[in-house]
C-alpha cells in the first residue's frame, strides 16, 4: 500500500543546453552511461523491457539484448539518429505510451545515441548510483560513518564541548552568531522539561541559583538524569515511534490488558540506560534469545506494537491479504525505526527513491513474517522472601489441620459408631448427566449416547484401553446445552512419565475448544484443567501423583459459573480452586466428549496411555461433598463436614470457625503467591511461519519466487544475507537480523538514533525527518557533527545519557531563545542554531507540569496504568467511553494512560497527542482554538486550579500578594514582579484564587518553555 | 531548502516551529486556497483547479448497502432466481457461503425527468432522482467491514491515515473561524466500529481531526466551563489571561506561535457563540422541521443531522459527515444485512429516507445545492446470491466487494445519470470499474484540488488521499 510522488528534478540537466550542438559533446566520456542513461532506462523503459518476458522481446536491461534489438530488430544505431529506432519512438512521443519522456530526458538520450551509444557495466544496476530523482547505495547516510576532528572555532566565554565547535562553523560560515547563554531559572526549567518531562519545584530552582560552583550545570544535568522520571519522559517520546497503542484497533478493537508491560520495559531500560544496541535486540528478538526472560519478553512487544485486525473473513485469499497488509506495516515500522528507510514502500515494485528491490524488501520481509499478536503467561520465580513466605504458610496450614482433627476426629468417630450399629450403607452419589462404565461398549451407560474405539483403543475387564499413540473414544454429539459442569474419572496410568494426554475430554466437534483432565502436560506428574491456549489453565497446584499407576485413581474437576475451577483427587481437594478465565458454554449439538484424548485429532502429545475405569459427565457444579461421596462412594466412613458442624458445641463452633476463617485468609494469601509466580502479557508469539514468496506486484494471487530471510543489500555493515534456508525457525530469522541491524558497521544504525535524541533536545533533528534518511528525506544540516556524535555514542557504548549529558551541556543547548530578526530572516527555520527555539510543552508535558504544580500528581513508577476511559462492549465490537478525570483519587503521569486505538482522550489530542495507529516519529505542534477551550473548559483544570488554589493557601496564607508570588513560583519557577502581583491582587480578591490558578494555567508563560 | 516538500509545506500550515507570516495568517484569516505543495507560484492565492464544490456533506452508509435493491436495477435477477452463480471464481465474501441467487425484494421504477432507475427502497430520494449522480461500477479492495471503511474514508486499508474529511479540511481550511472545518455526526444509536479511528487525522496535524458534535449536552467537547461559573467571572479570567501574555510577550520578544495563541483563546470565544446558534435547529420552521422528519421517531435523528448538516454549512464548516449506522453485530443497527436484507434495509432506509431527500430539496432550494456536494457511500454493496446453504434461496445477503452503488448530487456533477455497469445479475463491475481512488480524485477536483498535488510528507513519502492511483471521472462532470 505504498505511494510515490515524483519530484521535479532538484537540477535540471545540464544537458539541456547542449540540445542544438548534440556533436560537440559526442565524447564518451561527457555521457557517462551508468550516471544518466541507465537510470532513464530504468525509470521509464524496464518497467515493461525488462528480462525474459520484455514487451516487444525488447530487453533493455542488459548490454547484449539491448543491442540485439526485439521484435523490430535493431532499435540502436550508435552515432545516427535517424536509424535508431529508440529515437524515433521516443521522439515520437510513441513510447513510453502513457508518459512520454521529458524535453530534458529526450536530449539526454539524443546526445547519448549520437554520441556512439556507448554502454557502460553489461547489467544495468539501478541501484548503483544516485541520481537527480532517486538514491543509489552511494546515498550519503548508506555510506561508513565519517570520524571527524572538531574544529578549533571557538567563541569564548560561549564554547563549552566539541558540539559547539561544529554550531560555530555553520553559523560563522552563514555569517550569524549564537545567543547568548540563558539565564539559570530559563536553563533549569528547560532541563527539567527536556529530560524529565516535568516543571522544576521551587526548591530545586532555589538549589541551582544557589550553587555558584564552576560545575553546577554539570551537577544538575546528572542529578536529572539519574532521576527515575527520565525514564519516563524518554520512553513516550519511544512509544511515539513504536506507535504503542493498547487496542487492536480495526472492527473489534480489543482492549490488550496486558501490554503495559513493554511500556514499563522501555522505561526501566531507558532509567538503567541500557546500551541502545542491547536495546534494540531485546526488542527485535527479546523472546527467542531469552526464552525464560520476563523482561526480554516483553521488550518483544515492539514487533506488536501496531494494529492488529481479529475480524477474520472465512475467505482465505482476504485472510492472506490481510496478514501481508500488517507484515507491511510491521517491515515499515522496523525499517524505519531502526534504520530510517522507508522500506514499506517496496511492496508492489521496487522502490522508486532508495535501493531497495522488490526482492529485497521481501527477503527482509521474511525476517518477520513468524511474528503473531497474542498473549503469553510466562513463569516468574518466586522470590526468597516470598517462597519463605509460603514455607511458613504450609507450617500453619498443617498445625491448623491437626487442631480442626482435634475438634472433629471424636465427633467423626462417634457418628461411624453409630452408621456401623445402624448397617448405613454410606451417602448416595449424586446424579449424573451421563456416565460411562466401559464394560461391554463405549456408549454411555444409558445407550443413549454412542461412542466409537478408534485406533489403538479396545475394552477390557471393564475398562477403556488407551494406548497413548492413537487409541480413543469420542462419543457423538452431546444434546443439551453445558455451562457449569463437572468432569470425573477413574483412571490408572501406564508410566507417571507421560504428559498431555486426558482421561476424559469435553470439546468443540472441531476440537478447537475443550476442558479436559489432563495429565502432566504443563507440569510433570501433575494433573491439571486443560483447555485450549491455556485460556482457562492454572496450575491447580496439587501434588505429583506417586500411585495412579498401582490403581485406578478418581479425579474430578469441577467448572463453577463464575469460572473457579476446582480440582480433586480420591474426592479431596488437589490443590487450591483458582478462576483463570471465564467459563466456557457449550451449545447443544455442538460437543461432544472424547476419552484418551486431550482435543482435535489423534497423534502427538494429546494421547493418554492407561486404563480408564469409568468417567461421567456432570452438568452441573458439584459440591465438594458430592465429589467426596462420588469418589468414595463405598466408603463408609466418609462423614461429611456439615454432619460434625451439627454436633458442636456453641464454644467448639465458635473455635472451629475462628480455625475456617484462619485457613481460608491463609490459603487465599497463599494462591495469590502462587499465582504471582505467572504473568500474562500481550507481545510477540514466535511462529514458524514456512517459506515465504516474493508476491508479484504485491499480489497473494501472484506468488513468485521463495526467498531466504535477508537484511537490506544496500545497507553496509554485516553480511547482509544471513545464510539462512528459507523455512528457517523464527528464532533464527529474528536474532540473525537483530545482530544484522546492531552490527557496530551498520551507519544508520547509529546516525539514527543520535538524531532522534537530538530532535527531542531541540524540537528539530539535525536531520529533520527522524524516521526517513532515504532520498526523501531531509539531508543533515550539520553533516560533520551528526558523523561525530554517532561515532561518540558508539564509543560510549551505546549508553544514552552520556549522549544527552555531551549534548545539554554544550553551549549551543543552553544558548538564549530570544528572537533576533536579521537571523529570522535569512534562517527562519533556525536550522543551523543561532537560538535555542522556543518550545510548546507537549501533551503529556502539559498534562503532567498542571498536576505537579498543583501538587497531585502521583509520582508512582510503573505497574498498569490508569484508565480515563470505560471499556464497554457493544455488539461485539469494543468501546472506550470517556471518564471524568476530574473524579479520579489519584493522578498519575500521562505516559501511564491506558491507550485504546479507539479511545482517544480529547484533551491530549488538541495538543498533539499522536494517533497510537501510526508512527510519530516527530509530532505536529499546533496552535488552535479547541485547545483554548480544553485548557480553559475541561474539569480536570478546574478540579487541579482548585487544588492550586488549597496548596498555595497552606504554603503562604491568607495574604494575597503572597499568594500569588506563590503561584508564580510554583507555576513559572520564578517570583512575581510587583506589577504582576498588583495585576493579579484585584482579580483574586474578585474571582478568587482557584479562578487565577485556571489563568495561569492558560498562559503562554505556562506553556512555552524559553 | 532541505527537502522538496517539507519546508514548503511548512510555510503553509500551523507548524510553530517554523510558525512564519503566510502561517499565522492562516489561523487568522480565512483561508480557501488549497493548500497542497504544488508549484508555489500556482498556489498562491488561487486553488489549483476552478472550484467547483466549497462544501461537502457525506452520508456515510455503514455495514454495505445492497446495489441491488436500490440504484442498481438487474431485470435477469428475476430469471435467475434459485439459480446458482455460475462462476468457476468462488466469490471472496465475508462468511464464504455462497448460496443461491435471490432476485430484487424492491420493486425499481424509471424516475422523473431523466428516467434514473430507483428502487422503492427509497421512495422519498427516488422523488429527488433527477438530482443523483449514481456511480454503479464501484469495486472495492476489502470485502472485510473496517479494511473496507478505512478505504472508503481514507484510501488505504489499515488504520492510522487520514480520513478524507481531514484531508479537505487540510487543503482547503474553513470558510469561518467560528467552528472546526471538519464535523462528525454520528448515528444516534452510537458510534461505528472503532469510534475515533474514522475520524482520525492520522498523520495530519491535530486540528484536521474530525470534531463530533455531541447530541446530549454541550455539542463540542469542553466548549463549556466544566461547571457553573458566576456571572462575568470567564470574561474576566479571558481579559486576566491576554494582559499576562500581553507582558509575557514584551519579555520574550515578539513570537509568532505566542501572537497566534493569544489570537487562539479570542477564536474560542466566538465558537462558544457560534455552536450553540448553529445547533438550535428551534430556528428553523415548523414546516422545515416537518420536511426532514423531526416529529417522527424513526426520522428524527437522521433528520436533525442532516438539518444540522445544512446550517453547518452555510455558516462555512467545509466538510460534514453523517453516519448512518452504527457498529456491527447483533441485532443490527446499520445495514449489515447478513440475515435479512428486507427487514434490515426496510428499517435503515426508513431512518434516512426522508430526511436525505429533504436535504436535497432544501439546498436546492437554498441555491446552496449549486457549490455543495453531497456524497453517499457504503464501503461496499451486497451479493446476489445469498448468504445461506449452496442449494436455498435465503433471506440474507453476505459483503459484495466487486461491484456495487454510491450516488453523489450537487456542484459540478452531471444530474440525473448513471454511470458504469455491472453484470447482468449485480455480482461485478464490468463497465468502467471505478476504484475508491477515483472517486475521491474527482471529489478533490471538484473542490478545486489535483489531487496528485494535495501531498503530505509522512516517513518517506509524499502521502495522498490517492496513493500512487486516481483518475477524475470526467464523465460525470459537466
Amino acid at each position: 500500500m505504498c505511494c510515490f510522488r515524483m519530484i521535479a528534478p532538484r537540477n535540471i540537466l545540464v544537458l539541456l543546453t547542449f540540445v542544438t550542438s548534440v556533436r560537440i559533446v559526442a565524447a564518451d566520456d561527457t555521457t557517462d552511461f551508468d550516471r544518466t542513461i541507465a537510470p532513464l532506462f530504468v525509470q521509464r523503459c524496464l518497467s515493461c523491457h525488462e528480462g525474459p518476458d520484455a514487451k516487444g522481446k525488447l530487453d533493455l536491461s542488459n548490454r547484449d539484448s539491448a543491442r540485439a534489438g526485439g521484435e523490430s530488430g535493431r532499435i540502436i544505431e550508435p552515432g545516427d539518429l535517424e536509424k535508431s529506432l529508440l529515437w524515433q519512438q521516443v521522439e515520437s512521443d510513441t513510447m513510453p505510451p502513457k508518459k512520454p519522456l521529458t524535453k530534458e530526458e529526450k536530449a539526454t538520450l539524443k546526445v547519448w545515441i549520437a554520441g556512439g551509444a556507448k554502454w557502460g557495466t553489461e547489467k544495468i544496476d539501478p541501484f548503483r548510483f544516485t541520481t537527480d530523482s532517486r538514491a543509489g547505495v552511494d546515498w550519503w547516510s548508506l555510506k561508513p560513518l565519517q570520524r571527524h576532528t572538531p574544529s578549533q572555532v571557538e567563541l569564548s566565554g560561549w564554547s563549552e564541548n566539541p558540539v559547539d565547535a561544529f554550531v560555530l562553523e555553520r553559523l560563522q560560515k552563514a555569517g550569524l552568531s549564537p545567543s547568548p547563554i540563558a539565564d539559570k531559572r530559563t536553563l533549569i526549567r528547560r532541563l527539567s522539561f527536556d529530560l524529565l518531562g516535568l516543571p522544576p519545584t521551587p526548591d530545586e530552582v532555589n538549589a541551582f541559583l544557589a550553587d555558584n560552583s564552576a560545575d553546577a550545570w554539570e551537577k544538575l544535568v546528572d542529578r536529572m538524569l539519574a532521576s527515575p522520571h527520565y525514564g519516563e519522559r524518554w520512553a513516550r517520546h519511544w512509544l511515539d515511534v513504536a506507535r504503542y497503542g493498547e487496542s487492536n484497533g480495526f472492527e473489534y478493537d480489543e482492549p490488550r490488558d496486558n501490554f503495559w508491560h513493554y511500556r514499563n520495559w522501555v522505561i526501566n531500560a531507558l532509567n538503567q540506560d541500557m546500551p541502545y544496541d542491547q536495546f534494540v535486540r531485546l526488542q527485535l528478538a527479546g523472546d527467542v534469545l531469552h526464552p525464560d526472560d520476563f523482561s526480554a519478553i516483553s521488550a518483544s512487544g515492539f514487533l506488536v506494537a501496531g494494529p492488529h485486525n481479529t475480524t477474520l473473513p472465512s475467505n482465505d485469499k482476504m485472510r492472506m491479504s490481510m496478514a501481508q497488509d500488517e507484515l507491511e506495516d510491521l517491515v515499515g515500522s522496523v525499517g524505519q525505526t531502526f534504520l530510517g528507510l522507508t522500506a514499506n514502500c517496496a511492496r508492489c515494485h521496487d522502490h522508486k527513491f532508495d535501493p531497495i528491490s522488490q526482492q529485497n524488501y521481501y527477503q527482509f520481509a521474511a525476517t518477520l513474517n513468524g511474528v503473531t499478536h497474542g498473549e503469553r503467561m510466562i513463569r516468574v520465580p518466586l522470590s526468597a522472601e516470598q517462597q519463605q513466605r509460603i514455607q511458613l504458610i504450609d507450617q500453619r496450614m498443617k498445625g491448623l489441620q491437626n487442631e480442626f482433627e482435634a475438634i472433629q476426629q471424636p465427633i467423626r468417630g462417634a457418628i461411624a459408631a453409630e452408621r456401623k450399629a445402624s448397617g448405613y450403607k454410606g451417602p448416595e452419589p449424586p446424579i449424573a448427566w451421563a456416565r460411562w462404565e466401559f464394560n461391554e461398549d463405549p456408549n454411555d451407560s444409558a445407550g443413549m449416547i454412542k461412542g466409537t474405539l478408534s485406533g489403538g483403543a479396545r475394552l477390557e475387564n471393564g475398562m477403556l484401553v488407551v494406548d497413548g499413540k492413537d487409541g480413543f473414544v469420542a462419543s457423538a454429539p452431546i444434546a443439551t446445552d453445558i455451562a457449569e459442569k463437572t468432569l470425573e474419572a477413574w483412571v490408572q496410568l501406564d508410566t507417571l512419565e507421560q504428559g498431555g494426554g486426558a482421561a476424559i475430554s469435553l470439546q468443540t466437534l472441531d476440537g478447537a475448544t475443550f476442558d479436559a483432565i489432563v495429565f502432566g502436560e504443563r507440569e510433570a506428574r501433575k494433573w491439571m484443567a486443560g483447555s485450549n491456549g491455556f485460556v482457562r489453565t492454572m496450575p491447580l497446584n496439587g501434588v505429583e501423583e506417586t500411585e495412579a499407576t498401582q490403581r485406578p485413581i478418581h479425579f474430578a474437576i469441577v467448572y463453577q459459573a463464575d469460572g473457579t475451577i476446582v480440582g480433586y483427587r480420591d474426592g479431596k481437594p488437589y490443590g487450591a480452586a483458582n478462576r483463570p478465565g471465564e467459563l466456557q458454554k457449550y451449545a447443544s449439538g455442538k460437543f461432544q466428549l472424547v476419552f484418551g484424548l486431550r482435543h482435535g485429532l489423534p497423534g502427538g502429545n494429546r494421547m493418554l496411555a492407561g486404563r480408564i475405569d469409568r468417567a461421567v459427565l456432570y452438568d452441573r457444579a458439584l459440591t465438594a461433598e458430592e465429589v467426596a461421596a462420588s469418589a468414595g462412594a463405598s466408603d463408609i466412613n466418609h462423614v461429611s463436614e456439615k454432619e460434625i458442624l451439627a454436633r458442636l458445641t456453641a464454644t467448639q463452633r465458635k473455635n472451629h470457625q475462628a480455625l475456617v476463617d484462619e485457613k481460608s485468609l491463609l490459603s487465599i494469601e497463599r494462591q495469590n503467591l502462587v499465582n504471582s509466580e505467572s504473568r500474562t502479557l500481550y507481545t510477540c508469539v514466535s511462529t514458524n511461519p514456512g517459506a515465504s514468496r516474493v508476491l508479484r506486484r504485491g499480489d497473494v494471487g501472484s506468488p513468485g519466487d521463495v526467498v531466504t530471510p535477508t537484511g537490506f543489500s544496500a545497507v553496509p555493515g554485516g553480511e547482509a544475507g544471513f545464510g539462512l534456508a528459507p523455512d528457517a525457525p523464527d528464532a533464527e530469522r529474528r536474532i540473525r537480523l537483530a545482530d544484522w541491524i546492531t552490527h557496530r558497521d551498520n551507519p544508520l544504525f547509529v546516525r539514527v538514533m543520535v538524531n532522534r535524541v537530538w530532535h527531542y533536545h531541540f524540537g528539530q533533528g539535525l536531520v529533520a525527518t527522524p524516521s526517513d534518511f532515504g532520498f526523501n528525506g531531509g539531508r543533515p544540516s550539520h553533516p560533520e557533527l551528526l558523523d561525530w556524535l554517532a561515532v561518540q555514542f558508539q564509543s560510549m557504548g551505546y549508553r544514552l545519557k552520556p549522549l544527552h549529558r555531551l549534548i545539554v551541556t554544550s553551549a549551543t543547548y543552553r544558548q538564549g531563545s530570544a528572537p533576533v530578526e536579521a537571523n529570522s530572516r535569512s534562517d527562519a527555520d533556525n536550522r543551523l542554531l543561532w537560538r535555542k527555539s522556543p518550545q510548546r510543552l507537549d501533551a503529556e508535558e502539559l498534562r503532567d507540569a498542571v498536576l505537579v504544580v498543583t501538587g497531585r500528581l502521583n509520582p508512582e513508577i510503573g505497574g498498569r496504568g490508569y484508565r480515563d476511559v470505560e471499556h464497554f462492549k457493544f455488539k461485539g465490537s469494543n468501546f472506550y467511553k470517556l471518564l471524568e478525570e476530574a473524579t479520579f483519587e489519584t493522578h498519575r503521569r500521562t505516559i501511564y494512560r491506558f491507550m485504546p486505538r479507539g479511545g482517544r482522550n480529547p484533551f491530549l489530542d488538541t495538543f498533539d497527542c499522536p494517533d497510537p495507529s501510526t508512527t510519530a516519529p516527530k509530532r505536529a505542534n499546533t496552535i488552535t482554538p479547541l485547545q483554548a477551550l480544553s485548557l480553559m473548559n475541561n474539569s480536570l483544570v478546574f478540579a487541579m486550579a482548585d487544588y492550586f488554589a488549597k496548596q498555595v493557601k497552606q504554603e503562604a496564607g491568607e495574604e494575597i500578594k503572597t499568594q500569588v508570588s506563590r503561584v508564580y513560583l510554583r507555576a513559572f519557577g520564578r517570583e512575581a514582579t510587583p506589577e504582576e502581583i498588583d495585576l493579579a491582587d484585584d482579580f483574586v480578591a474578585s474571582q478568587g484564587l482557584a479562578a487565577f490558578c485556571r489563568v495561569i494555567l492558560n498562559s503562554n508563560e505556562f506553556l512555552y518553555l524559553q | 531548502m532541505e527537502t522538496a516538500g517539507i519546508s514548503r509545506r511548512r510555510v503553509l500550515d500551523f507548524s510553530t516551529a517554523s510558525l512564519t507570516g503566510a502561517a499565522f495568517t492562516s489561523l487568522l484569516m480565512r483561508d480557501h486556497i488549497a493548500r497542497a505543495d504544488a508549484v508555489p507560484a500556482e498556489a498562491k492565492g488561487t486553488p489549483h483547479l476552478p472550484m467547483k464544490a466549497k462544501r461537502v456533506i457525506h452520508l456515510c452508509l455503514c455495514g454495505g448497502v445492497s446495489h441491488i435493491d436500490s440504484f442498481d436495477y438487474k431485470p435477469e435477477l428475476e430469471k435467475f432466481h434459485g439459480k446458482s452463480l455460475q462462476s468457476e471464481e468462488r466469490p471472496a465474501t465475508f462468511f464464504n457461503q455462497v448460496g443461491l441467487i435471490r432476485k430484487n425484494d424492491w420493486e425499481f421504477k424509471q424516475r422523473g425527468q431523466s428516467g434514473l432507475w430507483v428502487s422503492d427502497l427509497f421512495p422519498h430520494i427516488a422523488e429527488v432522482a433527477d438530482e443523483l449522480t449514481v456511480v454503479r461500477s464501484m469495486v472495492a479492495e476489502s470485502a472485510n467491514h473496517t479494511p473496507a471503511t478505512f478505504e472508503e474514508n481514507t484510501g488505504f486499508r489499515l488504520n492510522g491515515f487520514p480520513v478524507m474529511g481531514s484531508w479537505v479540511s487540510y487543503g482547503l481550511g474553513c470558510e469561518t473561524d467560528e467552528l472546526p472545518s471538519y464535523v462528525v455526526l454520528p448515528d444516534g444509536r452510537g458510534l461505528p466500529a472503532g469510534g475515533t479511528i474514522n475520524w482520525s487525522n492520522g498523520f495530519l496535524p491535530a486540528q484536521h481531526q474530525g470534531v463530533t458534535f455531541q447530541s446530549q449536552g454541550p455539542p463540542i467537547y469542553d466548549l463549556f466551563p466544566s461547571r457553573e461559573l458566576p456571572a462575568g467571572s470567564d470574561l474576566a479570567s479571558r481579559k486576566l489571561l491576554e494582559e499576562i501574555n500581553r507582558r509575557h510577550l514584551a519579555v520574550t520578544g515578539t513570537e509568532d506561535a505566542l501572537l497566534a495563541r493569544m489570537k487562539s483563546y479570542e477564536l474560542a470565544a466566538k465558537m462558544q457563540l457560534a455552536v450553540p446558534d448553529v445547533t438550535d435547529l428551534k430556528q428553523e420552521t415548523e414546516a422545515t422541521r416537518l420536511m426532514y422528519g423531526l416529529d417522527k421517531e424513526e426520522t428524527s435523528d437522521f433528520g436533525s443531522r442532516c438539518l444540522l448538516a445544512r446550517r453547518l454549512l452555510e455558516k462555512g464548516v467545509r466538510f460534514v459527515q453523517l453516519f448512518s449506522g452504527g457498529s456491527f453485530g447483533s441485532p443490527r443497527i446499520n445495514w449489515d444485512g447478513h440475515e435479512d436484507v428486507k427487514e434490515n434495509h426496510t428499517r435503515e432506509a426508513g431512518r434516512l429516507d426522508q430526511p436525505v431527500a429533504a436535504l436535497l430539496k432544501d439546498l436546492r432550494q437554498r441555491g446552496m445545492l449549486e457549490d455543495t456536494l453531497i456524497l453517499c457511500t457504503s464501503e461496499f454493496g451486497r451479493t446476489p446470491f445469498t448468504q445461506s446453504g449452496a442449494d436455498q434461496v435465503g433471506t440474507g445477503r453476505d459483503h459484495n466487494m466487486y461491484g456495487f452503488s454510491i450516488w453523489m448530487a450537487g456542484a459540478g456533477l452531471k444530474h440525473g445519470v448513471a454511470y458504469g455497469a455491472t453484470d447482468e445479475i449485480g455480482w461485478k463491475a464490468v463497465e468502467k470499474p471505478v476504484h475508491w481512488y477515483d472517486y475521491h480524485a474527482t471529489v478533490l477536483h471538484l473542490l478545486g484540488i489535483d489531487h496528485e498535488r494535495l501531498t503530505y510528507y509522512h516517513n518517506g513519502i509524499q502521502r495522498r488521499l490517492t496513493n500512487v492511483h486516481g483518475e477524475v471521472l470526467h464523465d460525470i462532470l459537466i
